[in-house]
């Protein structure tokens, strides 16, 4: 038996920037798939931009900041998280891209990473371009506090994440990681706020939207805008939701 | 030496049995055929040894490594071709091979490459807009990126054109000259017979032989014929005394003789002796693929059971 004297070797800085720099020619050679992540959110912007624009403040505060902004920053992180994230990695395992992988050095955890990568790009792109129009064309400011309004967005992008990989991992085709990514937008978006404020909502319904990654993302950027107070619970539910997920999904994830 | 070892492989996906018990040894710098109809088990067999399948029972060693355990190690000196792999869909040619070179320590120049495989007009091109044989040259590329000590090649030429089959195949040859170690699993009956040095029938999941293409062929002791015509009637008492002649017959001004061992040159040297001229001569002998059918007891193309 000949036996051979390699050093265990694992892919260096290198493969790791090639492999993220092949997922994002990947994502931006999809133009279809930026649509909705970066022009979505603008849309919404400005639909519910022309329609509160000026007139309503609640106790002081714009209703732009507390509602309209954090709405559509989570709507950028949702859909590229939960929607786009999944179906890419669905279609990889379909057509064995994933399998191919998994006989070459990269680990195939690289793929995830690279795929987080892109994503979070991507989510910083929507929210820029989101942020710019609300400064130019609304009058929206900065939020009054930017440390918290950061690190809530951040956590709130995890959760948006785990979310997608546990799409990911559950769904067994690429269509079907489609309709779950897009049921579970709409569902979470729903009950957060995404088509109208929670107040108009059964109150109990509210309640539990709030508690939801979606809603609890909604409110806890709109208080970090407006000068507010943290509520726990918001925390709370987006951390439960990264741990459940992330979990769920470690577990049941297929390469193949 | 044995470059790959494979010991008692058994497998089984739910109630189907796809490998039963295979054992193969691989030498270093051999190319060794794993030939058998779909669903005889030969993708399982290499993906064992590739590390995408876990044995159920058996034991599986490349240079010496666990392909599951070792992983790290042994991508860095195993190359694989894979039947049916998909590759990132809107990179191109020369962005694919560069980004599976990254993975490796040591590994080919990518523009080289592309060039060995024939696809330097395609480099800009899209995996998703290549053409069926274009993307296999890729494949084929991909798995030589890393300089690898050994390469499992599932189906190498299915789906290329005649031309670049042999162009295939004579990159397959190159590989040996460098000492690197080759399993081609193949459908292919020619290719096998051109490249392998040894082969493995595989058989519902078991070894059914294992041997140099000419060695099977002699082994399923099929019989050659030697066909001519002659310009004068002829006597058949004259092959009568050749030891390798089993049987002579005639049709019109045809002679047909049959026989085995080195059955041209006994008849060529009787007809010489015995002053007969014989014209268009013809010898035929069993190929491989009639080897197969002969040592598996059915037809290479009979299609039963599902693909691995």
């Amino acid at each position: 038996m000949s036996t051979i004297d390699t050093a265990p070797h694992r892919p260096g800085p290198r493969a790791w920037a090639a492999l993220v720099a092949a997922e994002g020619k990947m994502v931006v050679r999809d133009t279809a798939g930026l649509i909705i992540p970066l022009g979505l959110p603008l849309l919404i912007l400005v639909m519910n931009g022309m329609g509160v624009f000026g007139e309503a403040s609640v106790g002081g505060v714009s209703v732009f900041e507390l509602y309209v902004m954090p709405l559509v920053l989570t709507i950028v992180i949702a859909t590229v998280g939960v929607v786009n994230m999944p179906s890419f990695l669905a279609y990889y395992r379909r057509t064995h891209v994933l399998r191919r992988l998994a006989v070459t050095p990269a680990h195939p955890g690289m793929i995830l990473t690279a795929q987080v990568v892109v994503s979070l790009v991507q989510s910083l792109v929507g929210v820029a371009l989101a942020v710019t129009a609300a400064m130019l064309f609304f009058d929206v400011g900065v939020p009054d506090r930017l440390g918290a309004a950061l690190a809530v967005f951040g956590l709130a992008a995890l959760t948006m994440y785990a979310l997608g990989l546990l799409v990911a991992a559950v769904a067994p085709t690429g269509n079907a990681a489609v309709a779950i990514g897009l049921t579970l937008f709409f569902a979470l978006g729903a009950t957060g706020g995404m088509f109208g404020p929670t107040d108009n909502l059964p109150a109990p319904l509210a309640a539990v939207g709030e508690s939801l990654p979606f809603g609890a993302a909604v409110q806890a950027m709109g208080r970090a805008w407006a000068d507010m107070d943290q509520n726990p619970a918001h925390l709370v539910a987006m951390g439960a939701a990264i741990l459940v997920s992330t979990a769920v999904a470690v577990r049941f994830f297929r390469w193949e | 030496m044995d470059a790959i070892e494979v010991r008692g492989l058994h497998k089984r996906y739910g109630d189907t049995v796809a490998v039963e018990d295979v054992s193969l040894s691989v030498e270093a710098g051999e190319i060794y055929g794993v030939l058998g109809r779909n669903g005889a088990g030969k993708s399982t067999t290499v993906e064992a040894v590739a590390g995408l399948q876990r044995p159920d029972r058996g034991e599986v060693r490349v240079f010496g490594l666990d392909p599951r355990r070792d992983r790290n190690r042994l991508r860095q000196v195993l190359g694989v071709q894979l039947q049916d792999a998909a590759l990132h869909a809107a990179l191109t040619v020369r962005e694919l091979v560069r980004l599976y070179r990254s993975f490796y320590r040591d590994g080919a120049d990518p523009e080289e490459l592309i060039e060995h495989v024939g696809l330097t007009g395609q480099r800009r091109t899209r995996f998703e807009h290549l053409s069926g044989g274009q993307q296999q040259r890729l494949n084929i590329a991909l798995a030589l990126v890393g300089d690898p000590r050994a390469v499992v090649l599932d189906e190498l030429t299915t789906g290329l054109d005649p031309e670049a089959r042999r162009h295939m195949w004579a990159t397959v040859e190159g590989l040996r000259d460098r000492g690197v170690t080759v399993v081609l699993v193949s459908h292919h009956m020619e290719e096998v017979e051109r490249l392998c040095d040894r082969v493995a029938l595989i058989e519902r999941g078991r070894v059914a032989a294992v041997d140099t293409p000419e060695g099977l062929v002699a082994r399923a002791g099929l019989e050659q014929v030697v066909r001519f015509r002659t310009a004068a009637p002829f006597d058949p008492a004259v092959l009568d005394r050749v030891e390798e002649v089993r049987s002579v017959r005639t049709v019109g001004d045809q002679v047909v003789a049959t026989g085995s061992g080195n059955l041209l040159h006994a008849v060529s040297t009787a007809l010489v002796k015995a002053d007969v001229v014989a014209l268009d001569t013809r010898f035929e002998r069993a190929t491989l693929e009639d080897a197969f059918l002969s040592l598996t007891g059915s037809p290479f193309d009979d299609a039963s059971g599902s693909e691995r």
